[in-house]
This record gives C-alpha cells, structure tokens and sequence, in this order.
C-alpha cells in the first residue's frame, strides 16, 4: 500500500504532507507520556507487519496493522504510523521519503475513522466486540485502499479502476487482518481491557 | 494494595514478553525476503535492451508498462512485460535511455542505462590498441585481416561474448535482489526505542521540574 517516489504530482504529494503534519499535530497532542510505551510497541509492530507478505493474489500486498493501531491509539496513530513509514523507506526502501505524507494520510486516516466508529463498541459484551473488530481490521485496510485509489486519480488513472484493483489485491489482507485483530482485542479484553478505548475513561493509566 | 502493584508488574512483563515474542516470530515467518517495492534491471545485448522486472520478494510483475524515456524526458517507446517479466526491446536510439516500470496501484521502479553501455558509434575504434597489444601476433591479425574485415570479427566477438555472459548477467539480475535483513528489522526497532527514551527524557524533565516548583511553594 506504499505508493512509490516519482509516481504522484507535485501538489498531491504537498497536500499529502500538510494533512499527515496536521494529523501527526493532533496526535501529538492527545498522546500523553503515559502512553508513549504501548505507542511504541504499536509503531515497531506496524514497522515489522509490512514484512508479513501475503502470497495471495494478483499483486505484492503485506500486512499493514493499521485497524489495531487506530483502535489502541486514535489519533496517536498519525505519529506512530509516520514514525514507522519513515523507517520503512529508509531502511526497506518501501515507498519513499517524499510520498511520506501521503502514505501515512493512506493508512492513518482509516485508522482514526474506525477508532470513531468502533472505539466504543470493543469493549461492549463479546458478542457485539469481536465481529466489531473483525470489521474494524477489514475496513481500515479497505479505505486504505480506497485511499490509494484516491490519491492515483488526480496522477494518472481512473479512480474506481484503480480503487476496484488495490481492493482486490488487499482482500487475502482484509480477512487476515480482521482475524488479527479480533485476536488482539479478544486477548486485551482479557488481560488488559483499560487499553482498549472505551474502557480508558473508567480506570486511569496508572493508579497508584 | 502491594500484591495489586505487583500482580501489575507481573502482567506488564508478560505484556511486554509477549509482544517481543510476537516480533521475533514475524521476522522467523518472513522466511528469506519478502519485500513490498518493485524494481527493473536492464541490460543490453547485441543492438537489443533486455529488461527484467520484479516485485521485492522476487514475485515477477507480470503485464507491468515499461515506458523508455531519453534524459530529456522525451519518450521514446513503451511496452508491458510478459508472462517471465521480461520485456526486450530494439535500441531505438543511441543515447542514455532511463527505463520506468509502472506497476500499477503506485508502484514504480526505474533504471538508468548510460550511452557508454550501448557502444556507440561516436566512439573511436579500438583499432590502434588491438594491433599493439598483439604485437607479437601481428602476422596472423594481418592474415585475419585480409580475408574478413575488422567489422565481422568485431560482431562474431560480441555474439559470442553475450552468450557466454548471459549466465553471468542472470546472477547479477538475481543477487541484485536486496531484501531487509534482520539487521534493518532490528534497527527499525532500536529506532523506535530510541524515540521512547526521547519521551521519557522529556517526561522526566517535566515531572521533575514540577517537583521543584513544588519545592520552592
């Protein structure tokens, strides 16, 4: 899902970077230094999953982790996915330095819209939480892809054929993901349920 | 109240063990080199270009558009890749030729080929040096010379030149193929711990200047 150096116009890329820089500003705002930790290990799993390749299907695609990252952090996933894409092209030369806003406007922008949408529903009875997350997985590397479909139209292409194929390419993705994070909020629910979003209000990070 | 900070402590530990765990079996299950970025390799053979492209992890872009452009941007030719990733070409020009790869959904690799790798024509012969470095032979160059001309042996040398480096050629195109080590995956992290220590630091400033001010109350 990392579009490649040389591929987009000028202004895209500007507007890209100036809505990550607002987003990673808000993030910044709401993560606090008590969460500074479990964003950590979020960014450095995110940073790990984009290894993960998916062998299915017509195209190259790998795991992106943005639905479980979204969850846990809202709008702290702006600077912890930012973090991770950087390292991501310097070190794997994935993507690439100036498409850097618009790459994590790609995957960080669906992560904090299914934190709005499912944040709440996660740590309602079981029942409701864990198809909740398993869409939430699903959905959040949909509009990814949708986001990218987004971003190539004002470059070269059509927007539903492309958008028709990064979504195709990312199905295998979509219902791995959903698993994952059903997994993932299945196994915070038990052992640390403040963690997930709607629970966060209840009991404070630290108590004494 | 200190059994509830500790069963605390407990959990974190396994929280944290469990996550590193989780690291560690994601760069095991990556297995050799998977990678998500696309690049095209070009080489020229005889009067033809040879192309060769591949996504990371070494799945070959099939039906990919290879656009030839000249360093003035110009296009020259464009083409889609075959079923082996492979798209081959006439030189249609002698200059340097930058090769693009568009892969659809973003994905874009390029390579350069500079005018020096196709031979030009402008370029002197290398007559004078043939004959002085063959000095001692310099009968039997004189016979070869009178019965085929120095053209053919030239084109006779570089055909069979090609296909005794086409094998070469494949291993260059093969181990050219870098893939992140587990040296960058661990880098990566000490990068992100790196940032968390920032934090920290600030954190404890913070903290620390707030019991001062509370000293000083």
């Amino acid at each position: 899902m990392h579009i490649s150096e040389g591929v987009l116009s000028g202004p895209v890329l500007i507007a890209g970077i100036a809505f990550a820089a607002a987003g990673t500003a808000i993030g910044l705002k709401k993560l606090d230094y008590d969460r500074i930790p479990r964003a950590a290990i979020l960014s450095a799993s995110f940073f790990v999953a984009s290894l993960i390749h998916v062998p299915i299907g017509p195209s190259s695609v790998h795991l992106i982790l943005n639905g479980i990252v979204g969850l846990i952090l809202g709008w702290g996933a702006f600077p912890v996915i930012l973090v991770a894409l950087t390292l991501q092209a310097i070190l794997f030369q994935f993507g690439g330095i100036t498409t850097l806003g618009v790459n994590t406007m790609i995957m960080a922008l669906p992560a904090v819209f299914c934190y709005y949408l499912f944040g709440r529903l996660v740590s309602k009875r079981s029942h409701i939480a864990l198809p909740a997350a398993f869409v939430c997985g699903a959905l959040s590397v949909f509009l990814g892809a949708v986001m990218v479909g987004l971003a190539l139209t004002f470059t070269e292409e059509n927007f539903l054929k492309v958008s028709y194929l990064v979504v195709i390419a990312h199905l295998p993705v979509m219902i791995i993901e959903g698993i994952i994070t059903v997994f993932c909020v299945a196994f915070l629910r038990k052992v640390q349920p403040d963690m997930l979003p709607g629970n966060s209000e209840k009991t404070p990070p630290y108590a004494p | 109240m200190r059994t509830n900070g500790l069963t605390r402590n407990r959990m974190c530990c396994r929280k944290v063990f469990g996550s590193m765990l989780f690291m560690v079996a994601c760069v095991v299950w990556t297995g050799p080199a998977m990678a998500h970025r696309v690049t095209i390799f070009a080489w020229v053979e005889g009067d033809k270009i040879f192309t060769e492209s591949k996504f990371g992890g070494g799945k070959l872009v099939k039906g990919g558009e290879v656009i030839v452009y000249d360093l003035t941007g110009k296009q020259l030719l464009e083409g889609k890749t075959d079923e082996r990733g492979e798209f081959s070409f006439k030189i249609p020009k002698k200059t340097a030729m930058k090769i693009v790869l568009q892969a659809g959904m973003g994905h874009r690799g390029e390579w350069t080929i500079p005018a020096s790798e196709l031979g030009g024509t402008s370029e002197p012969n290398p007559r004078p040096t043939v004959s002085q470095k063959t000095g001692s032979k310099m009968p039997e160059v004189q016979a070869a010379k009178s019965s085929v001309s120095l053209e053919q042996i030239r084109r006779v040398v570089e055909q069979s030149l090609d296909q005794r480096l086409k094998p070469v050629i494949k291993i260059l195109v093969e181990s050219r193929e870098s893939s992140p080590t587990a040296r960058d995956v661990f880098g990566g992290i000490g990068y992100i711990l790196g940032l968390v220590g920032v934090g920290a630091y600030f954190n404890y400033r913070r903290k620390s200047a707030e019991i001062e001010g509370k000293k000083t109350d």
